[in-house]
């Protein structure tokens, strides 16, 4: 007899079930101190993701109807296992919130937390970071920045410190002259006010106002869960220039998930300005001037992104579409065992790779993993139109041994949209895009030979 | 009829969609139903999304009923045939304090019924949503209006609904797979002796797992 399909997530926790209590209180307390990402690194590499299953159950950062999974399938030992797992918690918090004066680490960080590298928390530079970050200066302060040195060093990722004016050159909104850069900045800052003089009050126009209406809806529930996107100077920032990015593009208009793509443009041109946490900071402390200026960058970037990836937003959506397909006809050659899964089980692509494709893996990933993309996006040629297609691959194979030990319809499709990357840092990001990088190398302009 | 005990347990799955235009509160119906949980931001749907909601339906039944959280920006032309594909049972949402909302129901009824029907040719049984009720301004009686609406686009009933206030998404619930499960028994291949050989295939399959229920 064929046993239920237990989420993968349930076997990395199976050793739970024999753990004594104070072996608990161990985990608990070393989970506790060290916070997550440096738990990562003390780790061995096969104990990982069990540690990371953990904390990630504890701080509640699975996705509700995971966490239902372990509730309703979950075998009773497990559910002992992990209730005395939550009661070492509890226990070792209290005992080190008495004895130290600092506060413990807050238990959901991370859903929100957008950098793993705040100016607060942020661990010294390493030599080779120091150095890192000298070459992009040095590129940058050149009176001609050679912008294909600049792409060769951001693939690997971007310093945060010079990541706002690398993403506008890489974007190909400054110019490589370091001399005409101001004057296009004011030129291109103005035009964009000019556009708002001249249009934004047409949103309450008849032939707008659905547009409108239909952004005016998305604001609030663009980063819910981040108190930065709540603020209403924020939420009119991307009305102002998600409207004036639909009527200037007709042939698309406003497309939901479009959305998405302003914020990693925002937060990054706003982390100019902000030393501590950007998920917390008060926009409308900033002075005016500061805030149109990001604004307008925000709007002019995110345009040439969109340029290059338009037929995703047309009717009937045909670039995404194509996608899709190339996904299948990828995935097909690279791994048959996932493919002939899906098959098996009816699980179409198009059912969860549809948004993959159309907010290009933002609802997939923390947002500071959507920045870290993004840096090797903009520097890889068609990045946001080509590249994300192995990326896709890439991200889908990650989670194979998931995959393959789910064994109905309806549990793949809910791992397949709840995929468990919030604990996602740099450090997968760049693993994930290594491995793009190997696929697109082995399989691009090789279509049927490699075929088995 | 052999096998009295195998009887006892029987097992459906259906699957049901959830439309209407953005923002009027699909996924929070659905979050309210499936998890007792309600949100005021919840993220746009793109695509589609999942949720499963298992009910013992009665002593001998258990239904699963699966949830295809439809987008409500309509921008993928015909493929949305994909997403109706052999649904069983729909839900329509508007949101009461946004007529245009209304205005679009029978649009989104029309898709529907023009892309996916019942083995039997008909169309499948739907449900309309007023959802948002605890924000209606007024108390307009409008039940009459509402219940002919119904007749003429072809709903099986209405309910006013507040995902936020939990009223009537239990009972919404309920209306459509009473009514599914009717659909399912009154097939007419089921009644004749397509009945008999899908219990037998029932036996067999219940014989094989370890236990059923």
């Amino acid at each position: 007899p064929k046993e239920p399909s237990r989420p993968a997530l349930l076997h990395n926790l199976d050793f739970l079930q024999n753990l004594p209590f104070s072996a608990c209180s161990l985990l608990a307390r070393s989970l506790l101190l060290f916070p997550e990402r440096e738990q990562r690194l003390r780790t061995a590499p096969h104990r990982k993701r069990k540690v990371r299953d953990v904390w990630c159950v504890m701080s509640g950062n699975y996705p509700g109807n995971v966490l239902q999974l372990i509730q309703t399938r979950g075998d009773l030992t497990l559910q002992i296992g992990l209730g005395r797992l939550y009661q070492a918690f509890g226990m070792v918090r209290s005992t080190l919130q008495k004895q130290q004066s600092l506060p413990v680490r807050p238990i959901i960080p991370l859903v929100a937390r957008m950098s793993d590298q705040n100016a607060s928390g942020a661990p010294p530079m390493t030599v080779r970071e120091k150095s890192r970050l000298d070459k992009f200066k040095q590129l940058l302060a050149s009176p001609n920045t050679d912008l294909e040195e600049l792409r060769k060093h951001s693939w690997s990722g971007i310093p945060r410190e010079v990541r706002p004016i690398t993403w506008r050159l890489l974007s190909g909104y400054l110019p490589a002259n370091k001399e005409r850069r101001e004057l296009v900045l004011k030129r291109k800052r103005d035009e964009y006010f000019g556009f708002i003089e001249q249009y934004y009050h047409s949103r309450t126009d008849e032939h707008y106002k659905d547009t409108y209406r239909q952004i005016h809806i998305d604001i609030p529930r663009t980063n819910p869960l981040i108190p930065l996107f709540q603020q209403p100077v924020v939420q009119e920032v991307f009305e102002r220039i998600l409207f004036i990015w639909a009527i200037r593009h007709p042939a698309s208009g406003y497309v939901q998930g479009i959305n998405d793509l302003v914020t990693p443009f925002f937060v990054v041109f706003l982390s100019e300005f902000v030393t501590e946490d950007v998920e917390n900071f008060e926009v409308a402390a900033l002075p005016l001037d500061t805030r149109r200026n990001i604004e307008a960058d925000s709007f002019w970037c995110m345009s040439k992104l969109l340029d290059g990836i338009q037929d995703n937003y047309t009717f009937a959506q045909p670039g995404i579409q194509n996608k899709v397909k190339a996904l299948e006809e990828l995935v097909s050659r690279i791994d048959e065992d996932i493919h002939n899964h899906f098959k098996r089980y009816e699980v179409e692509y198009l059912q969860f790779a549809f948004r993959w494709m159309n907010n290009l893996l933002m609802r997939e990933l923390p947002l500071r993993c959507t920045i870290r993309l993004w840096d090797t996006y903009q520097a890889e040629a068609e990045g946001f139109s080509h590249f994300h297609l192995y990326v896709c691959s890439a991200f889908l194979i990650e989670w194979r041994k998931e995959i393959l030990s789910m064994v109905d319809f309806q549990g793949l499709l809910m791992l397949l949209q709840n995929l468990p990357t919030i604990h996602w840092g740099n450090e997968e990001v760049g693993l994930l895009l290594a491995e793009a990088y190997r696929l697109k190398y082995m399989f691009a302009d090789a279509p049927s030979h490699y075929k088995r | 009829m052999a096998g009295g005990s195998v009887f006892e347990c029987k097992e459906y799955l259906f699957k049901v969609l959830v439309i209407g235009e953005l923002g009027v509160g699909k996924t929070s119906i659905i979050k309210r139903y499936v998890h007792q949980l309600f949100s005021q931001h919840y993220r746009a749907t793109i695509g589609v999304d999942f949720a499963l909601k298992v009910i013992n339906w009665d002593s001998k039944t258990l239904v699963r009923l699966q949830l295809w959280d439809i987008a409500g920006q309509e921008r993928f032309g015909n493929m949305t045939r994909v997403y109706y594909k052999e649904a069983v049972g729909a839900f329509v949402v508007f949101d009461v304090t946004r007529g245009s909302t209304f205005e679009a129901v029978s649009k989104w009824k029309h898709d529907l019924d023009s892309k996916v029907k019942l083995a039997n040719g008909n169309p499948i049984p739907s449900v309309l949503l007023a959802n948002k009720c605890d924000q209606k301004k007024e108390s307009s009686n409008n039940t009459a209006l509402m219940d002919n609406f119904c007749k003429e686009t072809g709903f099986l009933g209405w309910f006013e609904t507040s995902a936020k206030d939990n009223i009537n998404v239990d009972e919404a619930a309920r209306f459509l797979v009473e009514n599914i499960l009717a659909n399912d028994k009154g097939l007419p291949y089921e009644e004749s002796n397509g009945d008999r050989i899908k219990l037998d295939q029932e036996t067999v399959a219940a014989e094989s797992k370890s236990g059923c229920c």
